[in-house]
């Protein structure tokens, strides 16, 4: 075993491979890359703040358990719903599915890690970074207040004018990078790292579901992204996006909330789903019934996911059409989610059944998750969603879709597999008691709900009178409310217990069937001695109970990869402390918007810095060169092409955006008067031959070429600074006859549109030239040619999306 | 398993020059058509047909889809037609194209 500063590789016959020791200092912890401790992080961390969220419930519920109570003022009611609905969403239950995504994912798959350990830990620090900050805005004294939906134009500077709506704008921007991030490294790591033999519908259905959800979150974030910038320029630089006095329709923030918000249930509740799934089998000793059905499903269920977001808009009044498909798509989507249920039932029909804690949280789901779901298709029809909305039946409707089927399902996870993450057997007894506590406790906060929303209690509300008819039921509520905190307060007792003095796990304590049980409890720091032979669905069983099942069942066994990779070197990449400084980086521009505009230049400088850092820390490090995957693709290529496509919602949702406001500003100028589009043609122009450089450059770099490798990509990144000199002259231009981010709706749209395009061409500049000055150094040979292509790709994307805006913006009439 | 490359093909400088002049070309041509008084019933549909030709030209050749693995060109095609899609759509239900109304 040697290792080097770049990482750790392992040498040696793979059975007698060490446990690679790892520190457990805070050092340790803080520059850790390893899957496993990352997703212990996000455990930790989301169930601290699970906890502040779920006291955020208790005062909630105190304050409304009897009429007319004083608990909390209406202001500090107004301020606890609305961080308790940012906190158990952004900073709970995601960070408690991205535990599971990071330590098990890569078990599940028989890979050694992800495909970026090092962005994955960037992911974490920067999650904690955003986390930190929403809730600095407690100790600032100015929690948001304007519900964690944040409808405009309560969030305009005349509804809101202190800062607590700036630190819920700053750290949902911060905490959306970091699931941007790791979805764009999950996608590829369950794309291109599985173990060989393991095709994609051999994969878990967990591992399926996190597939989808990565996709859904690359997907559904960059809408919200950009909702968010348009209220942060309205904000702070006095923009018009939802400014109706300017022409603004305050509907375009609750379209772009919900084509994020709609998507982000299932953000929320797939991973469950797929827990459930693993979970189901192994203690009815079947195989999952309809596998690949519930696999179809969860991808159906993603995919309807991003066409039914107005049915949380029926009382915007949209019309009867747009009425009609969304409540049509939204029939639809019910589809395949009681598709999934009838397959859990038909899973545990005639299974040997062992009724663990785990167990019950997972029959628990599937029964309080139909609930939800029922209710759920209630709100399809918008007849009946009117008289819904606002109501207390929508309250009980989302906390049985994301307690009744998220949060059981984590807790089936937790129990399932914390004796694989620890080591040690959580107690069972005590485990079936909280599970009864928390089905006792949910029931009864949440159940009432329904009638009392039926009764016509609006939610949101900080009191009532006494003779509304609504005090039973609150009294009962906030009663159940107290009985979750108490089952949760049973899990953590067994938890502690666990780790003091729980009995030490086997390998395999659940006789399970997938791939983490087939390595040591806890895991060692390379997952698997030798990288495990799949031979099929429930790979591991089929090793375990002999040829009928196994092998000769028909499975295709392992391809002769799978020899070379038990045979190969083991590498561990080494930790860094970089993703570290640039959550600190981040965090602190987010710092010095709320304050002062030189600290935002430092937090600026200080990411850039860590990013240069960080992109160079393995530049010279051989083991990183050849990153092929089981596609046959570079991981780094096709990260690059999961950030395009994410790339194509941001700008999608700008430019449907500035369609949506064309021709709606109430005073001028209108594009045709002010827009010069002979210049315009000429950055244009600049901007596609800066494509064919680009394209010279990576072959010549392809082939060795030096001195024509560094001619080309400097002309690209000339070109790109030419195409930055036109913009840079048009606004200023513009600024000069009085057309401005201020002047009107065309202003805000077009400014921020075209600003963010150039900041993107800015950033691919700063890039091609770092490329430069490594092939000026001699630094950027053969090896580094994938370097150079996926920032190709990205310049190229730059391009294509100029295309279409100098159409769409420029020469349309 | 191994989704491999295209026929291993890959352009060569002719290809790159040849799809920057034909860029060049309708480049010149979507700006001059803006000024033919006789296009304008169609000139909507023609400058997206243009604006999507350049836009499948750059992303055929220069970002090399053509030749790619077709892996990389689901994640990037899915998400683009799905991104077309809601921007239709949203355009749509905030009233730009009034196609359903209010």
């Amino acid at each position: 075993m040697s290792a080097p500063s770049s990482g750790r590789v392992l040498h040696g016959h793979p059975s007698a491979l060490p446990g690679v020791e790892t520190t457990a200092t805070v050092l340790g912890w803080l520059t850790t890359v390893d899957h496993k401790r990352i997703g212990i992080l996000y455990g930790v961390t989301g169930f601290a703040f699970f906890l502040l969220g779920g006291l955020e419930a208790l005062l909630i519920r105190l304050q409304l358990a009897v009429p007319h109570n004083t608990v909390v003022s209406a202001h500090a009611f107004n301020a606890l719903f609305t961080m308790h609905g940012t906190t158990m969403i952004f900073l709970a239950i995601m960070p408690f599915n991205a535990a599971f995504f990071n330590y098990m994912v890569p078990l599940l798959i028989g890979a050694r890690d992800v495909a970026f350990p090092r962005l994955n830990a960037l992911s974490y620090w920067i999650f904690l970074a955003g986390g930190l900050l929403l809730n600095a805005s407690l100790l600032a004294g100015t929690p948001p207040d304007v519900g964690w939906f944040g409808y405009a134009n309560l969030t305009s500077k005349h509804y809101a004018p202190g800062p607590g709506v700036d630190f819920w704008i700053l750290s949902l921007q911060i905490l959306g990078v970091s699931s941007v991030i790791a979805a764009i490294n999950f996608i590829v790591t369950i794309l291109n790292m599985r173990a060989p033999g393991m095709t994609m519908m051999r994969m878990p259905v967990f591992v399926w579901m996190t597939l989808v959800v990565q996709f859904l979150i690359a997907l559904a974030f960059p809408p919200i992204t950009v909702g968010l910038i348009f209220l942060m320029f309205d904000r702070f630089f006095g923009t018009h996006f939802y400014d109706v006095a300017a022409g603004a329709d305050l509907h375009l923030w609750q379209h772009l909330f919900w084509i994020f918000g709609h998507p982000e249930v299932y953000i929320l509740v797939l991973p469950a789903f797929g827990i459930v799934s693993e979970v189901l089998p192994t203690f009815a000793r079947k195989p999952l019934f309809g596998a690949p059905v519930v696999i179809y499903s969860g991808v159906l269920i993603g995919f309807f996911g991003f066409g039914v977001w107005s049915h949380h808009m029926f009382a915007a009044g949209m019309g009867p059409v747009a009425d009609s498909a969304f409540s049509i798509a939204t029939m639809l989507i019910s589809i395949p989610t009681g598709v999934k249920i009838f397959n859990w039932l038909a899973t545990l029909w005639g299974g040997t059944i062992r009724t663990t804690a785990a167990f019950h949280f997972a029959v628990g789901l599937v029964g309080l998750f139909t609930i939800g779901g029922l209710s759920g298709i209630m709100h399809a029809s918008p007849p009946v969603d009117l008289q819904q909305t606002d109501s207390y039946f929508v309250v009980a409707h989302l906390h049985y879709v994301l307690i009744g089927g998220s949060l059981f399902g984590l807790f089936a996870g937790a129990y399932y597999w914390w004796p694989k993450i620890t080591g040690r057997l959580l107690g069972e007894r005590l485990g079936r008691l909280q599970f009864w506590v928390l089905f006792a406790g949910f029931n009864l906060a949440f159940f009432p709900q329904h009638y009392l929303g039926a009764l016509g209690m609006p939610r949101r509300i900080y009191t009532y009178p006494a003779d509304a008819g609504w005090t039973a039921g609150n009294f009962a509520s906030t009663i159940g409310a107290f009985g979750i905190g108490v089952s949760v307060f049973l899990f953590m007792v067994n938890a502690w217990r666990s780790l003091r003095r729980g009995a030490p796990a086997p390998a395999d304590p659940w006789d399970g069937r997938t791939l983490e049980w087939r390595t040591s409890s806890p895991p060692p720091a390379h997952d698997f001695d030798t990288i495990p032979p799949v031979y099929g669905r429930d790979s591991y069983w089929r090793e375990k109970y002999g040829p009928r099942r196994g092998p000769a069942a028909g499975a295709t066994p392992p391809s002769s990869g799978a020899a070379a990779g038990i045979h190969a070197a083991v590498h561990l990449p080494a930790p860094s402390h970089w993703p570290i400084v640039v959550a600190l980086g981040m965090v602190l521009a987010a710092v010095g918007a709320l304050t002062h505009v030189s600290i935002v230049l430092l937090g600026v400088l200080l990411t850039v810095w860590g990013i240069f850092r960080f992109a160079l820390e393995h530049h010279r490090t051989t083991a990183h060169t050849d990153q092929t995957g089981v596609l046959g693709l570079d991981h780094r290529k096709m990260a690059m092409w999961v950030f395009l496509g994410s790339e194509c919602f941001f700008f999608g949702t700008l430019v449907a955006t500035y369609l949506a406001y064309k021709g709606r500003s109430v005073v001028g100028p209108e594009p045709h008067q002010i827009l010069n589009i002979p210049i315009t043609t000429l950055s244009t122009f600049d901007l596609l031959m800066s494509s064919l450089l680009m394209v010279l450059a990576l072959a010549a770099v392809q082939r060795g070429d030096h001195r024509q490798a560094r001619l080309w990509l400097f002309g690209t990144a000339l070109f790109g600074l030419v195409f930055l000199g036109f913009q840079a002259y048009e606004f200023t231009e513009f600024v000069h006859r009085g057309f401005t981010l201020q002047q009107n709706l065309f202003g805000s749209t077009f400014f921020v549109l075209t600003g963010l395009h150039g900041t993107h061409v800015a950033i691919g500049v700063l890039w091609l030239l770092s490329l430069w000055v490594l092939a000026l150094r001699g630094r950027l040979g053969v090896a580094d040619a994938v370097k150079v292509e996926i920032a190709g790709l990205y310049w190229h994307f730059v391009d294509v999306v100029w295309i279409a805006i100098f159409t769409l913006v420029y020469l349309i009439p | 398993m191994r989704d491999e490359h295209r026929d291993g093909e890959h352009p060569t400088v002719g290809t790159y020059v040849r799809v920057a002049l034909v860029l060049s070309v309708v480049t010149a041509l979507e700006v001059g058509v803006i000024y033919v008084r006789q296009l304008a019933p169609i000139i909507v549909p023609l400058l997206l047909a243009m604006s999507a030709a350049k836009f499948a030209l750059v992303a055929l050749f220069f970002m090399h889809l053509r030749y790619d693995s077709r892996v990389l060109t689901l994640l990037f095609a899915g998400p683009l037609v799905l991104a077309s899609g809601l921007a239709v759509a949203l355009t749509t239900l905030t009233g730009a194209f009034l196609v359903f109304g209010r």
